[in-house]
């Protein structure tokens, strides 16, 4: 930057009034904070969304499962060795065996499949979805279970509430043809995980009753691990490590076996939104386009006087970017903070929803990522740059001496 | 000694089909602190000529040397030597309407890289040297036209150029400002040495410079 330039620089600062708000910024100022805000909005949605996602599967699901590779049960002896060899991984949180089973929920009319999963809990090993229960209580006795929203909304039943549990036992059949094992439970918890299919399907229960329930001999499924928070995403590798320390008797299933694509394709769609909304910052610099080629107009005279001083070519044409460049960062900056509200807006409200099943999650959250935002600043203001220099080059065939003759 | 000359300076344009004439191998020489009037009618080429001396034009043909070097419009210096050794004033003044009367006249120094605080008293220095101390910081559209046209000769000499082109520095005044105009011209010359060249419809008023050309019909002719 050359004194001249400096020079400029100071007077745009010093009175923006005058030279960075003109009229003929008016509509250029606003196509870039419509456009920018509404590309910062749709990454913020688009992030909070990847983050809800992110944050419900890995806080929904066990971060690595564990089965035995030739039974569909690891008996209590084994399970106790491995949790005590598992619990000895640094890594490793908590670990807490479980059963899961298809089963049926019934009321007086309805009946739905549900999922039914059984843990192992008490004092020293707490039930790791604590924190999903939003009514009730997460500590379950036996013959009480924990409903999830969607499902209880669907059967009418509330905390506090009965809720048969049908097991069909097709696998025992006698002279009288099928006698499903059936118990009533109370509903001691509302489970709200903010993942669809879970809200809709799951019951949790202890595993007395589970082993009541299916009429099985007391054993597990499989092992739930849950990682530290810094462990999480290297949860494959945490995954081989573990397969090599208890050998080939027990197949091991790192989260990300199941859910990584998804949140591969959820991080793509955001980035192809992304390249999709940048096309209406492109657009915009039609008027940023007019809005130079209209000072270059004005300010011919000035052009001329300039040149005729002595300035060059590629130094005016720096003074008028620069002058035309400050406004349009302070057009990208306020997009950015509209597009700040308009996603909180969004966020707060409250006539649309997102549906579940079509979505895994059911509400609109935005996330405000530094990254992301500084990823829109550049990419805003390089495509404005490009619209502010493109009208410019006309600088260099204007003739001072037909400037001078026209003013 | 010598600081600006032309020779077989030819200057056409092409005006509806027709080839119009304006300077037919014109020549000037201008001697260090000299006063040089160029008269003639409206329209007869005088703003031309002095264009093209100023670097501003290019002629179809002819030489221009600025302090015995041969220079012409087209020259990746040519902004350089108009910012350094030349100073024009201009008949609508061109004052930037945007910046104040001491911004105004800095403004060559500042694009010679002198820093701009410095640019800035140099102006205010100047401009009370040519009683405008009042006005330092007032807008073009809150001068006079004379005023407005004494801060455009300031600006002209800021640089300190060795030569002055004034382009009929009092077409746009009215008499009493214009003889302040033509005194202070005369004054400057006699107390810095700049050499001006000056382009004139007034004949009363070149009868103050050292000689004068009178340009007629696209020849150039030294007034006896």
């Amino acid at each position: 930057m050359n004194n001249l330039e400096r020079f400029y620089l100071g007077r745009y600062l010093q009175a923006p009034k005058r030279n960075l708000l003109r009229f003929s910024f008016v509509f250029m100022i606003l196509g870039i904070v419509l456009s920018v805000g509404i590309l910062s909005a749709g990454l913020n949605l688009f992030q909070g969304y990847e983050s809800s996602l992110r944050e419900v599967l890995l806080g929904s699901f066990p971060h690595i499962a564990i089965q035995d590779a030739d039974s569909d049960y690891i008996s209590m002896e084994d399970a106790e060795k491995l949790i005590s060899t598992l619990k000895s991984n640094d890594k490793v949180e908590m670990v807490t065996p479980t059963v899961t089973y298809s089963v049926m929920a019934a009321n007086d009319t309805r009946v739905r499949g549900v999922s039914l999963n059984a843990y192992y809990f008490d004092a020293h090993n707490p039930f790791p979805y604590a924190k999903y229960v939003k009514e009730g209580s997460s500590q379950l006795a036996d013959g009480e279970i924990i409903v999830g929203k969607y499902l209880a909304k669907e059967l009418g039943k509330k905390c506090g509430d009965t809720l048969k549990i049908v097991y069909p036992q097709l696998d025992k059949i006698s002279a009288m043809g099928l006698f499903p094992s059936e118990r009533l439970y109370k509903i001691a918890g509302i489970y709200s995980s903010g993942f669809y299919e879970s809200d809709r399907s799951q019951i949790i229960c202890t595993i007395n009753d589970a082993v009541s329930l299916l009429n099985i001999t007391p054993s597990y499924a499989k092992l739930e691990l849950r990682l530290k928070p810094g462990a999480i995403d290297d949860a494959t590798h945490i995954a081989e490590q573990l397969q090599q320390q208890l050998g080939l008797s027990y197949l091991l299933y790192p989260w990300t076996t199941f859910s990584a694509g998804l949140l591969r394709l959820v991080t793509m769609e955001k980035w192809l939104i992304f390249i999709i909304f940048s096309f209406l910052v492109l657009i915009s610099g039609i008027n940023v386009i007019s809005a130079v080629t209209t000072i270059i107009f004005d300010k011919r005279n000035e052009i001329a006087v300039l040149r005729t001083l002595g300035s060059s070519n590629a130094s005016i044409k720096r003074l008028l970017a620069l002058q035309v460049g400050l406004t349009g960062i302070a057009a990208i900056i306020s997009g950015q903070l509209f597009g700040a509200l308009l996603s909180f807006l969004v966020e707060k409200q409250s006539w649309y929803h997102l549906k579940g099943d079509v979505y895994f999650i059911d509400s609109l959250q935005a996330t405000i990522s530094p990254l992301n935002q500084m990823v829109v600043f550049l990419v805003s203001a390089l495509l404005i740059s490009g619209c502010i220099w493109y009208p410019l080059k006309q600088i260099d065939k204007m003739q001072i001496i037909e400037l001078l003759r026209n003013s | 000694m010598l600081c600006l000359a032309g020779y077989e300076i030819s200057k056409s344009y092409i005006d509806s089909d027709q080839s119009i004439h304006v300077l037919t191998d014109a020549n000037l020489e201008l001697n260090e602190g000299e006063m040089v009037a160029i008269t003639g009618q409206s329209g007869c080429g005088k703003s031309t000529l002095l264009h093209i001396l100023g670097l501003l034009d290019k002629p179809d043909k002819g030489r221009i040397l600025i302090g015995g070097r041969e220079v012409h419009a087209g020259m990746a210096e040519a902004a350089m030597i108009r910012n350094q050794e030349l100073g024009f004033v201009f008949q609508f003044h061109y004052l930037v309407e945007d910046l104040t009367a001491k911004e105004n006249v800095a403004l060559p120094a500042i694009i010679a890289g002198v820093s701009i605080g410095k640019a800035q008293k140099q102006a205010s220095e100047l401009l009370e040297r040519l009683g405008l101390s009042q006005r330092l910081n007032r807008y073009p559209n809150q001068l006079s036209g004379g005023e407005q046209q004494r801060v455009s000769l300031a600006r002209a000499l800021i640089n300190k150029p060795k030569i002055v082109l004034a382009d009929e520095p009092t077409g746009n005044l009215d008499p009493d400002h214009s003889e302040e105009v033509w005194q202070m011209i005369i004054n400057l010359n006699k107390q810095f040495g700049q050499a001006f060249v000056i382009v004139t419809h007034d004949h009363e008023s070149a009868r103050l410079a050292s000689s004068t050309y009178n340009l007629a019909k696209g020849y150039l002719s030294l007034c006896p």
